[in-house]
């Protein structure tokens, strides 16, 4: 696993796209910092100027993932890491942690921003460090998606676009969700067609129609049996759920000072169920 | 050392190796020979773990690839049909992330580097970018990966394919070299290229072992004349009269030609010598004309009219 981070990592330098992607989020770190700090003689620095960057980190991801497993494909060394006596999971975690240090060490630079607040002004540190850690976090989320991206591909351009687009819904869904309907019977139906996806995604791995069809049986009693005893769960239930999976809600927990384990182990579940989908889908050309 | 026993890929509906079954002893040097879509590759990436049979197993040292990947692949050196590199490394830089990714220990991968490097001839591009490198360069630092952590078995799919006859030759030599203290499987579609490294060939054709036997053997099999096929005018008892100074009656089947009024027979020698001028002859005394004579064995002599492109003289 640290031979393919260490590889990974030096090839983001030697290639360009490390000093693309850190000159270029540093450039814009610096303009953001500038005007929203230094020329409006804001103090407002985790609120403000370090949310405000998660736009950029969003749009620079697919920088960071688009060639991790394109290239492997592409160059097919991926039987070199296929036949490797190495686990493919531990692999696949090598190349999102090299990811992760690079964006990691690009938001250490910025450290410097609230240091040279701290000069002239009273900072709260524990916000601050909050709100590295929530956006260290969130970016960790993003790089999960786009590693898996990238390991659907041959093609380093459309692991780009379908990362971007990824990226973006993920961070729109809080918007959407406020436009979901509300009533009970909407709640219903969503939580219906949940039950009736899982059993086709059952059906889909397994080819067990009396196993899927449990599922969706079984999915649809609880439903039902939730719906006897309270009723209000499902009131609203698909903002509830989206608001629920959404990456960016969660984040601003962090500059308010609010250092929640729920959120953290969201991130660090949400990054493993993504290692995990990559790897199968890895494995799974051994099987094809 | 290695044994596959039943193995079966198919991809979809395609059935790329049906039940094949070999086993490879150590010290051996192995040749799979067959066209292209043979299923050479797959069977090769089979042995490696690239690839995991539909069916059927292959064990290494007695232990089944599939039950311990990680250490059976530590036996096994592998080079692809493409070598896997890294265009944008330098060839010591590769080749020291091909040592970390096997788990070789770090003092032993210097170690390994200066020894293979000088082994397959790479020392004076050791610090050159691998995408600046030729192609035959670029073979031999895939040679050299396969090397690295020195696994008792080697796995080589078509080393020499693309090379020029100079560099083919420099690779048979390598092979040579390599022999000494491996054991080797190498793939091929040129029968000369196999012949002149391998104990043992065997011959694959649309996921199936037609031929397993020594190169000798096989060329001897390919030009053999023990057995032929004759087209002759005449009634079977005539026919079987005449043969039966060359051979037994059993070895001799009579049926009626169905171009012509002709009778087909196929005549084997008891002995392994060629007796196409008895059948003459023996024929010609008997007045029976002989409209065809050949050498079977057509079945393989076709499958290597596909396979055997001519070397030109390398």
């Amino acid at each position: 696993m640290l031979a393919v981070l260490k590889k990974e990592f030096k090839t983001y330098f030697i290639t360009p796209v490390g000093y693309i992607f850190m000159g270029l989020f540093l450039l814009i770190a610096g303009i953001t910092f500038t005007t929203g700090n230094v020329f409006s003689m804001s103090e407002d620095y985790a609120n403000g100027t370090l949310s405000g960057l998660i736009i950029v980190f969003v749009l620079a991801i697919p920088l960071l993932t688009m060639r991790i497993y394109t290239e492997e494909q592409r160059q097919k060394t991926e039987q070199l890491l296929l036949t490797a006596p190495v686990p493919t999971w531990q692999v696949v975690l090598g190349k999102f942690f090299a990811a992760c240090l690079l964006f990691g060490l690009t938001l250490v630079v910025t450290v410097i921003f609230p240091v040279i607040l701290s000069f002239h002004g009273r900072m709260e540190w524990a916000v601050i460090i909050g709100s590295y850690i929530g956006f260290f976090l969130l970016g960790c989320a993003f790089t999960s998606i786009g590693v898996f991206v990238s390991s659907l591909t041959e093609s380093q351009a459309s692991a780009a676009i379908i990362t971007l687009f990824l990226v973006l819904i993920t961070w729109m869904i809080d918007f959407i969700a406020g436009y979901m309907p509300q009533s009970n019977l909407s709640g219903i139906i969503f939580a219906a067609a949940i039950a009736v996806i899982l059993g086709l995604l059952v059906y889909n791995s397994s080819r067990n129609l009396t196993v899927s069809g449990l599922v969706i049986l079984g999915g649809l009693l609880i439903a039902g049996a939730i719906l006897l005893i309270r009723r209000e769960v499902f009131t609203s239930l698909i903002t509830k759920s989206l608001n629920w999976f959404s990456l960016t809600s969660r984040f601003y927990n962090f500059p308010r000072g609010i250092l929640k384990l729920s959120d953290i182990v969201y991130y660090l579940s949400f990054c493993g169920f993504f290692v995990y989908l990559t790897s199968r889908k890895i494995e799974k050309k051994r099987w094809s | 050392m290695i044994k596959a026993e039943n193995l079966t890929k198919s991809y979809g509906r395609h059935l790329a190796v049906d039940n094949i079954s070999f086993s490879i002893e150590k010290g051996e040097v192995i040749g799979f020979l067959g066209p292209n879509g043979a299923g050479k590759s797959t069977t090769m990436n089979m042995m490696c773990g690239c690839l995991a049979p539909t069916e059927g197993k292959i064990t290494i040292n007695g232990i089944d690839i599939m039950d311990e990947p990680e250490e059976t692949r530590k036996y096994v050196g592998y080079l692809p049909e493409q070598p896997p590199l890294y265009f944008e490394m330098t060839v010591t830089e590769y080749l020291k992330f091909v040592g970390e990714l096997k788990k070789v220990p770090k003092k032993q991968i210097k170690e390994d580097i200066d020894r293979i490097v000088n082994l397959v001839k790479i020392a004076d591009v050791k610090h050159r970018l691998i995408r600046n490198l030729s192609k035959g360069y670029k073979q031999r630092v895939g040679i050299a990966q396969a090397l690295m952590g020195n696994p008792p078995i080697l796995v080589l799919d078509e080393p020499s394919v693309g090379l020029d006859p100079k560099q083919i030759i420099e690779i048979r030599n390598l092979i040579n070299e390599l022999k000494k203290d491996h054991t080797l499987i190498i793939s091929s579609h040129i029968l000369p290229e196999i012949s002149a490294v391998c104990d043992r060939v065997l011959i694959i054709n649309k996921g199936v072992i037609v031929a397993s036997d020594t190169p000798e053997n096989l060329s001897r099999r390919l030009t053999g004349s023990d057995k032929v096929y004759l087209r002759i005018r005449g009634d079977e008892a005539a026919v079987r009269e005449a043969l039966s100074g060359i051979t037994s009656g059993d070895r001799i089947t009579v049926a009626p030609c169905q171009d012509e009024d002709a009778l087909e027979v196929t005549l084997e020698a008891e002995g392994e010598e060629d007796i196409r001028e008895k059948v003459f002859f023996a024929l010609s005394g008997g007045r029976l004309p002989l409209l065809q004579m050949r050498p079977l064995e057509m079945s393989l002599e076709d499958i290597f009219l596909n396979l055997t492109t001519v070397e030109e003289n390398a």
